[in-house]
């Protein structure tokens, strides 16, 4: 199982740990990752309204750099997961638009045909992975850890892009919850928004958002948050007691990345998947 | 005919008697087909006189009739018992009225404050033609200009999407989906005269820039409008009037330099490019607590390999323009009408 | 609680706000209230598919206002009154014009031009049309442009009755619905846009839960006269289980009717028109299939097969996507792969409140759209000209009220008079009352059905009198269970079924006492037209005692005299 890395911002920068766990287990899988290194920042959903044009050609030119090594491009971001899939979808269904990104990649000798998909980490565990297999690599099963699994918003919406889960009652994560041995709570802030895109501008909302989701998270008992998206962490770890501040919840909740759960249940420890780095400690 | 019990478990309040609301349950026998509208119809008639709901064309074209079922706000009168049973059909199904507006009495909620926000965002065509001189000429407008707010004029306002919205939920003062799409609609009709000014009304405080991008709106919209395509383009529209005074407006173009800069966001002074040395200065706390953990983002972002060609595409853009931003691109089924210059 | 306004209308529809904007812009100095038991954009203007009809020959460039004067008084079966039918179809094209020129988002033809399809009934396309949302795109541009002229809403107010001076309107009482307070509304001129009644047919019939004609009966408790009550439309493709609508712009596009042979049965009785003959024609060949055996028989009742396949998935996407929608909706079946189960269905009142160019008979009352009879539609109303008519008689209304407010004096409205309307309601909660009203509505509609339908008779007539007789009666014991005052809707349904039964009477009597065919009324008995006898409208009065009596009237004939009509 081979595939182009998609090397997102923040997992660049602020959650170094999302790849570094993910680094770690990879091959007990048999799952070959190459990074895309010559990849740009994908625009974050905010590119395109500046230039669409900028934002259908430097995606275009992403997917074709993971076309160019005949692989399915993957990310741990569900951001970067939606903006890449939507230029996708445009450039699918656009002969106009493909010629236009086309000449613009020519220079580089690359060309964009559609022939790789764009994934998530989550689908590739669950879907082309399997779900069956994985747990019997499973070394040291969650049993007894609660979870509250948090998708976010753009794994799951608009479904017609995604496709993957019901956005109303979405249930990948869980299962992989499930398969690692984990058990999990019942709450209803699973699929809602994590108020991380308008942390900057919007900074008392968000955090509003964050918090509802959080303060779900902690009432339900749980004692994991898990989430497949780095931004959505960094909202409920980073801002978590910001969030929280006067709502008269006692006590945090950590929040692990995708790839830390399954390094755990693959019997990594904490620090080597990078855990001790998170702001809410475990 | 397919026959089953069902329970229906709804959300009563009736603020002159009820303290809080509370929820009652109704067990019946439907048939298949049978539509939610229809069963609350049976259960109003038949067992409770007092369940309070709107209703009215029964055939999904008013909007009257929106609800929330199992949590999701749709339309009663279209959704069928069938398709909302869960665990096996043995799970009652949730009733409750729509989220983020005042309830009335049971599933009725006060839908006056959509009205209001439609109104302050002039959510109307003002034409160039004098008032004397309507009627007397067509517009000619291309089918494919008709195309581009065909989809966004089918919203009924039926609240769908509002009470939906993650930003509502924050935020009650928040502009709204709806009126948001209003505004998409309305700029994009060649026949209208006031995007400028409705553009500026729209991108005000608690307006275009707050929206999450949750897509919650569009995921639920019960006319399936790709409400968040229009939001999009509107902000797409902020740009190329060169409204970019706000801070969600210079948020994006910090993605756009730093592509062209290093190929990747240089997050470390994302905060003080969107919001300004000042606006900045709450963050400082937490950004300091996150450095301690190694949270921080590396001052100086190592550049993507090749980031000339990346520059390339950048300078060629540039010159095919002229330096002009040209309307939207997208083919996704809300497109945007070309607009050229930018607003006094 | 009391408010004063120059001009109050009641119901938001197409027709009312219409009148609202053309009152305001007329003479910004009046002050306009309108008052409505729904938002505005839930009204059932919003539920209009088709389009709108107007000569405006952007497809058959020879179309005329003539031609359309004459498929319209034709397809009335002679029983319009021409002069206002003149009024109608000179109006449209400016009219309609009027609404593209305010936003409404029309169609359009490659060369830019508002697109135009045939519809029934007509000899040239001349059905203007958004997709097949064309109401509900209508009613949302003037709701818009209500907006934007600041007219002032009273969302979710119930009329109780119309209240006049002599022959001198003072206003109407309403009932605040959120708060079940009498509200009154004086006011020397009061627009009636209050929609139809053929909800009085209830399963068997399209309309919306709120098309109880309440407008009509409150002018009829006043005092002004219904005209020809017994013109029901059936429209020819509702859904087999629900009623609701699939729009004539199916067959406009295209759509052929096929009964269990597979047969286009409307070659036997329309072989020009064929699909696209008038309506009453259309609507009783297909029940005449059903009768002889020929239908499709199901669970859900007997039905004719609407096909649309041969149109292509791109045309009905395009074209028809509502349709689509309810379809899968309501029946289950996707136009693309399977036909259309379809059967008759009420579907729009031809007569109402007797208007003449929308004036009613107490002076500042006018009457417009489907509550009002001006008669621009007779004996049976062709696809695209009720929309014509809301916005025509709305905008005209809008325009005279205006002007003559300014005029006239409201005195107020009288204490008894309100304390009436409190004791009514009151009564309705007392507990020696026992009648339910979904067994009550459920019956009404049944006996409208039964013995009121597309197919009439003396002795079914008879029976639907008197059933009607006997559930009036029955009602005068109804119970209101839900004696709270928030949002009542207890109430309003009472309230409602209470208009219905006396308009249902209006009907059922009306229908007994014309013994011809014209139109959609037509009689086994008396299956010809009989212009000797009864080419004259029908008059309903209401006495104290709630009885009706009847009277008649001429109709207004103009450039096209009696002809035989043949399709």
């Amino acid at each position: 199982m081979k595939y182009a890395y998609f090397l997102s911002c923040i997992n660049e920068s602020m959650t170094r740990e999302v790849d570094r766990a993910l680094n770690l287990w990879k091959k007990d899988l048999g799952i070959e990752l190459v990074n895309l290194e010559k990849g740009t920042c994908c625009g974050g959903s905010n590119l395109d309204y500046v230039s669409p044009d900028h934002f259908i050609i430097i995606n275009g030119r992403n997917i074709a750099l993971a076309e160019k090594m005949g692989l399915d491009l993957v990310t741990s971001c569900s951001t970067c997961l939606l903006t890449l899939r939507r230029a996708k979808q445009i450039l699918d269904s656009s002969p106009a638009k493909r010629e236009l990104v086309n000449s613009h990649l020519a220079d580089e000798g690359l060309h964009y045909a559609g022939t790789s998909d764009v994934k998530h980490l989550l689908w590739v565990i669950t879907e082309d992975y399997g779900l069956e297999r994985l747990a019997a690599k499973v070394t040291a099963p969650l049993r007894g850890v609660r979870f509250a699994p948090f998708y976010g918003c753009h794994i799951l919406r608009p479904s017609a892009l995604l496709g993957r889960d019901d956005p109303a009652a979405p249930t990948s994560l869980d299962r992989l919850v499930e398969a690692l041995g984990g058990s999990l709570v019942e709450y209803g802030s699973k699929n809602k928004c994590c108020g991380f895109h308008t942390l900057l501008v919007a900074e008392k909302q968000s955090l509003a958002m964050t918090g509802n989701a959080v303060e779900d998270a902690v009432r339900s008992g749980a004692h994991y948050i898990v989430t497949p998206c780095p931004l959505c962490h960094t909202a409920l770890d980073a801002y978590q007691d910001k969030a929280l501040a006067g709502r008269g919840v006692s006590g945090n909740i950590p929040v692990l990345h995708l790839s830390q759960m399954i390094g755990l249940a693959l019997g990594y420890s904490q620090k080597e998947l990078g855990i001790d780095r998170h702001m809410i400690a475990a | 005919m397919e026959r089953r019990e069902v329970s229906f478990r709804i959300q009563r309040y009736n603020p002159q008697v009820d303290r809080a609301p509370f929820y009652d349950n109704f067990r019946i026998a439907v048939e298949k087909g049978i539509t939610i509208l229809r069963a609350l119809n049976y259960i109003k008639e038949h067992l409770e006189p007092r369940l309070t709901f709107r209703a009215f064309c029964q055939a999904g074209i008013c909007g009257s009739c929106a609800i929330r079922i199992n949590g999701v706000s749709r339309l009663a009168c279209t959704t069928q018992v069938w398709d909302v049973l869960t665990g096996g059909g043995d799970d009652p199904i949730l009733i409750e009225p729509l989220d983020n507006l005042e309830v009335i009495r049971d599933l009725v909620v006060d839908i006056d404050p959509i009205m209001e926000k439609l109104k302050r965002n002039q959510s109307w065509v003002k034409p160039a033609i004098p008032e004397e001189e309507l009627g007397r000429k067509e517009h000619i407008v291309s089918d494919e200009q008709f195309e581009t707010i065909n989809a966004a004029s089918d919203c009924i306002l039926c609240g769908s999407c509002y009470s939906e919205c993650s930003m509502m939920q924050v935020n009650r003062d928040y502009i709204s989906p709806p009126v948001l799409l209003k505004a998409f609609r309305m700029n994009n009709d060649t026949r209208d005269t006031l995007g400028c000014q409705r553009l500026r009304e729209v991108t005000t405080d608690n307006g275009l820039w707050d929206c999450a991008h949750c897509y919650k709106c569009m995921e639920h919209c019960t006319k399936k409008i790709p409400i968040m395509d229009g939001i999009h383009h509107l902000r797409e529209e902020a740009f190329a009037r060169g409204m970019t005074h706000t801070e969600g407006a210079r948020h994006a173009q910090a993605f756009f330099d730093d592509i062209r800069d290093i190929g990747r966001l240089k997050e470390v002074t994302l905060p003080l490019r969107t919001k300004g040395v000042l606006g900045s200065l709450g963050m400082v706390p937490l950004a300091i607590k996150m450095g301690l953990k190694g949270r921080k983002p590396p001052l100086l972002v190592k550049r993507i390999p090749d980031i000339e060609r990346v520059r390339d595409i950048y300078d060629r853009l540039e010159a095919d323009r002229g330096g002009e931003v040209v309307g939207a691109i997208h083919e996704l089924p809300l497109r945007s009408a070309p607009r050229s210059g930018g607003c006094l | 609680m009391e408010h004063r306004y120059d001009i109050v209308i009641v119901g938001a529809g197409g027709g009312g706000m219409f009148a609202a904007l053309e009152a305001v812009r007329t003479n910004p100095r009046v002050s306009v209230a309108v008052i409505s038991k729904v938002y505005p954009t839930r009204s059932h203007t919003s539920a209009a598919q088709g389009g709108v009809n107007a000569a405006l020959g952007n497809k058959d460039r020879d179309d005329t206002v003539e031609l359309h004067v004459f498929d319209t008084v034709k397809g009335s079966d002679y029983l319009a009154d021409q002069d206002a039918v003149d009024y109608l179809c000179g109006q449209a094209p400016s009219v309609v014009r009027e609404l593209e020129n305010l936003g409404a988002p029309f169609s359009r033809f490659a060369d830019g031009t508002i697109a135009q399809r045939p519809f029934g009934g007509t000899v040239k396309d001349r059905c203007c049309y958004c997709a097949d949302k064309t109401g509900h795109t209508l009613l949302h541009t003037l709701f818009e442009q209500c907006l934007r002229r600041g007219v002032t809403f009273f969302n979710e107010y119930f009329l109780l009755s119309l209240e006049h001076a002599d022959g001198d309107c003072q206003g109407v009482i309403t009932l605040n619905m959120a708060t079940s307070a009498i509200e009154t509304f004086v006011a020397p001129v009061v627009i009636l846009a209050t929609g139809g009644h053929a909800k009085m047919y209830w399963n068997r019939s399209s309309n919306a839960a709120g098309n109880t004609g309440d407008g009509q009966a409150a002018a009829l408790r006043a005092g002004i006269p219904l005209k020809d009550m017994e013109f029901i439309q059936f429209h020819p493709t509702g859904l087999r289980k629900s009623g609701l609508l699939v729009t004539e712009g199916a067959r406009g596009e295209g759509g052929y009717l096929l009964n269990r042979h597979g047969e286009r049965f409307m070659a036997r009785y329309a072989p020009q028109k064929m699909e696209l003959g008038p309506r009453d024609l259309v609507a009783r060949s297909m029940e005449t299939e059903i009768i002889e055996g020929n239908g499709f028989e199901s669970d859900a009742g007997s039905y004719i097969e609407l096909d649309l396949r041969h149109l292509g998935a791109e045309a009905i996407k395009k074209k028809l996507p509502q349709i689509r929608e309810l379809s899968m909706h309501f029946e289950g079946v996707d136009p693309i792969e399977e036909p259309i189960p379809v059967r008759p269905t009420a579907h729009y009142s031809m007569g109402g409140i007797d208007a003449t160019m929308a004036r009613t008979a107490i002076r500042g009352v006018y009457a417009v759209g489907e509550c009002a009879c001006v008669s621009v539609h007779g004996a049976n109303r062709l696809g695209g000209n009720s929309l014509l008519d809301i916005l025509v008689f709305g905008k005209r209304a809008g325009q005279e009220a205006a002007l003559e407010a300014p005029e006239r004096k409201a005195h107020g409205i009288t204490p008894p008079a309100v304390r009436r309307a409190a004791d009514e309601i009151r009564s309705y909660a007392n507990h020696e009352r026992y009648e339910r009203y979904g067994i009550i509505r459920e019956e009404m509609g049944k006996a409208m059905g039964d013995n009121v339908g597309i197919y009439r008779v003396e002795e079914r007539l008879r029976t639907g009198v008197d059933e009607i007789h006997a559930l009036r009666e029955r009602f005068r014991r109804i119970r209101l269970f839900d004696t709270g005052t928030v949002y009542n809707t207890n109430l309003i349904q009472i309230l409602e079924l209470k208009n219905m039964l006396d308009l249902a009477l209006c009907v059922a009597v009306t229908a007994l006492e014309r013994q011809e065919s014209r139109g959609s009324h037509y009689r086994e008995d008396f299956p010809r037209r009989d212009d000797g006898a009864w080419h004259r409208h029908s008059l309903c009065t209401m006495g104290s005692d709630g009885e009706v009596s009847l009277g008649h009237k001429a109709v207004t004939m103009g450039k096209y005299s009696l002809e035989t009509r043949s399709y």
